[in-house]
């Protein structure tokens, strides 16, 4: 297993700029989620990796080499594609052993190794089956086994489960967390999935617009954004953003003064902050009248069943607040919105997270 | 009722239309040639193996055929190998300005082109080259023209395979050549088959150049050579269709050979 490096990676394609200048250092061992919307460079930074594509300018390192200019053989990753890209005219052992066959492993230790990642995959029954009489869920680990048949120094997957049905990706993605550290490997998982990045991976690296937005474990991405994109783009629904104005005690915010503590009044007053960010579940619901709560309607009821989501209009826009299962409103009753302004973040107007919130043991910045 | 009855005369109009022609040829060559000329029977009333016999002892039909297959083999071969790869690459490389896309449309036009407008700069060519009356010369010819229609036809089928499975093998550990080699042409070969077959029925038919570039049985095609037999005063028919029975076997076998993949061929690509 080898550490990954982006050096300042730009890729474009013609006119089109689909990496801007990417740095990214994952270090050995750890599982690494790129995560963002389409079209984000998130794909072409692994293909980049993978060496299926060139970067315009740049370099990439896997492990002390510079593997920029090598051919995808010549630098030891495995693969797993969107599309599984299992060999339809070969069964399934010799799908699994095809990257050792063509380095020439003997046959014997090849049979051994196939036989063994067949059996860590539960497909040892399947192994005389050609591709296309096996399930999405079975030619998933098909492509899994051929990806962890050899030793390589990285392991790159491309969104491995957004071809299969939900209730049969819930179960894959628990199997390759499982399966990944079980082998301690350096992995690249990319994803839109954002459930899937922060359940997965040890490191999250969110993408947008072909830049690098932040990169941090998934606690951290989820608590302490960066800036507004990783905010709203991480956490469903997503965190409620309100405009803000500074005031003498705190923030003007949905019509009200919320008052905040005094380091952190000076902070949000350093930064020139202009909006608030809550998650939905640090806020909750109150009677309209009740102090501190920003006053609004309800513009929307979604029982979850475990939960109900309220989305309330303030004045100044609308905010989702997560309530118990128990909780009754009508549409356009008269609610208010409480919350403990510790954990509110606020963003300054170029939309970077200028204070955090305040988390667990007290910290403020 | 009606439309059952309806189905089953036209069942037999469009086998008629079909079959005949070949019965005729078959019948043809097993009569004599006073039968045909004189008797105008509907059968061979006396059955004869006599004008095949004829070809191959008093006529030189067994080089005419030795040349044909191997003139076709050679040139479909080669075109084969040279077509699949210039299909791949336009298929699969990016060049700019879509400089591929009008590479691809350019061998079309040289298709289009009427083959006797290039007969005598092709002639001239061969007589300065030395290979007039030659295997080499021939299937020198055949094989520039038949690149050209591998090309054009193969690119489709390189298309339909999904570039992950190169790029999956590339990443496994083979080269570009090697996963062009050992997973896409593999999954390409319905494609190479129909694409065969039809090279095959162009170059062992072709009649116009092999009449310019051959004059002597060491070098004459079937067409060529069974053109031999039409006199200044009269025409050996009965010669004639036995040739056109033993010109047409090869062909026939050749279908058989590659007919499943030919079907699949056709239709790629039709259904997913």
């Amino acid at each position: 297993m080898s550490s990954v490096l982006y050096k300042n990676v730009v890729k474009n394609f013609g006119a089109l700029n689909v990496l801007r200048s990417l740095d990214l250092a994952v270090p050995d061992h750890k599982f690494l989620a790129l995560l963002g919307p389409s079209g984000c460079g998130k794909t072409t930074a692994l293909r980049i990796l993978a060496g299926l594509d060139m970067p315009t300018s740049g370099k990439v390192f896997i492990g002390e080499r510079d593997v920029t200019r090598l051919q995808p053989r010549d630098r030891d990753i495995a693969m797993v594609f969107q599309s599984y890209a299992l060999y339809p005219q070969m069964t399934v052992a010799e799908n699994i052993g095809y990257p050792l066959w063509i380095r020439g492993t003997p046959d014997a230790e090849r049979k051994t190794k196939i036989g063994e990642v067949a059996a860590i995959l539960e497909i040892g029954h399947l192994l005389d089956r050609r591709p296309r009489q096996l399930s999405g869920g079975q030619r998933q680990r098909v492509a899994l086994a051929r990806a962890i048949v050899r030793d390589p120094a990285a392991f790159l997957m491309d969104e491995p489960l957004s071809n299969l049905d939900a209730r049969l990706r819930l179960t894959m993605r628990g199997e390759i967390k499982r399966l990944c550290q079980r082998l301690s490997a350096t992995t690249i998982y990319v994803t839109h999935d954002q459930v899937e990045a922060l359940t997965m991976a040890d490191l999250v690296a969110v993408m947008h617009g072909g830049e690098l937005q932040q990169m941090a474990p998934p606690i951290d991405i989820y608590d302490r954004p960066a800036n507004r994109f990783v905010a709203t783009f991480v956490g469903n629904p997503p965190m409620n953003i309100l405009p803000v104005a500074l005031s003498e005690q705190g923030v003007m915010a949905g019509g009200k003064i919320v008052v905040l503590e005094r380091t952190r009044l000076t902070a949000c007053r350093l930064a020139e902050i202009v909006e608030i960010g809550l998650r939905p579940e640090d806020c909750s619901v109150a009677p309209s009248d009740a102090p501190g709560a920003l006053p609004g309607e309800i513009y929307v009821v979604e029982p979850m069943g475990n939960e109900t989501l309220v989305n309330v209009r303030l004045d100044g826009g609308n905010v989702s607040v997560r309530a118990g299962r128990d909780f009754r409103g009508v549409v356009g009753e008269s609610i208010g919105v409480a919350f403990d302004p510790a954990n509110a973040c606020f963003f300054n107007s170029a939309g970077l997270t200028a204070v955090h919130r305040v988390n667990n043991n007290g910290r403020v910045t | 009722m009606s439309t059952r009855l309806a189905r089953i005369l036209t069942t037999i109009f469009v086998l008629a239309v079909v079959l005949l022609p070949i019965y005729w040829l078959v019948s043809t060559s097993l009569k004599s040639n006073r039968e045909i000329t004189q008797e105008g029977t509907l059968y061979p009333h006396v059955p004869t193996l006599d004008n095949y016999v004829r070809l191959f002892t008093e006529k030189q039909f067994g080089s005419y055929l030795t040349n044909s297959l191997v003139v076709t083999f050679f040139s479909v071969a080669i075109a084969l190998a040279v077509g699949a790869m210039g299909a791949y690459a336009i298929a699969r490389f990016r060049l700019p300005f879509a400089a591929e896309r009008k590479v691809g449309l350019f061998l079309l036009t040289l298709r289009i082109i009427p083959p006797v407008v290039i007969l005598i700069p092709v002639y001239l060519l061969m007589l300065s080259l030395g290979l007039l009356d030659s295997w080499l010369g021939l299937i020198a010819t055949y094989t520039a023209f038949n690149v050209t229609f591998c090309v054009w036809m193969m690119e489709s089928f390189f298309r339909e395979i999904p570039v992950d499975l190169e790029e999956a093998a590339m990443v496994d550990g083979d080269s570009r050549f090697g996963a062009f080699r050992r997973i896409t042409l593999p999954l390409a070969a319905p494609g190479l088959a129909a694409t065969a077959i039809f090279a095959v029925l162009v170059t062992f038919n072709e009649f116009l150049f092999a009449l310019a570039l051959t004059a002597t049985p060491r070098a004459m095609t079937m067409p060529r050579g069974t053109a031999t037999l039409i006199g200044r005063i009269d025409t050996d028919w009965a010669s004639m269709s036995a040739a056109g029975v033993i010109g047409a076997l090869p062909i026939v076998f050749f279908a058989l050979l590659v007919q499943r993949h030919l079907v699949r061929g056709l239709t790629m690509g039709a259904v997913k």
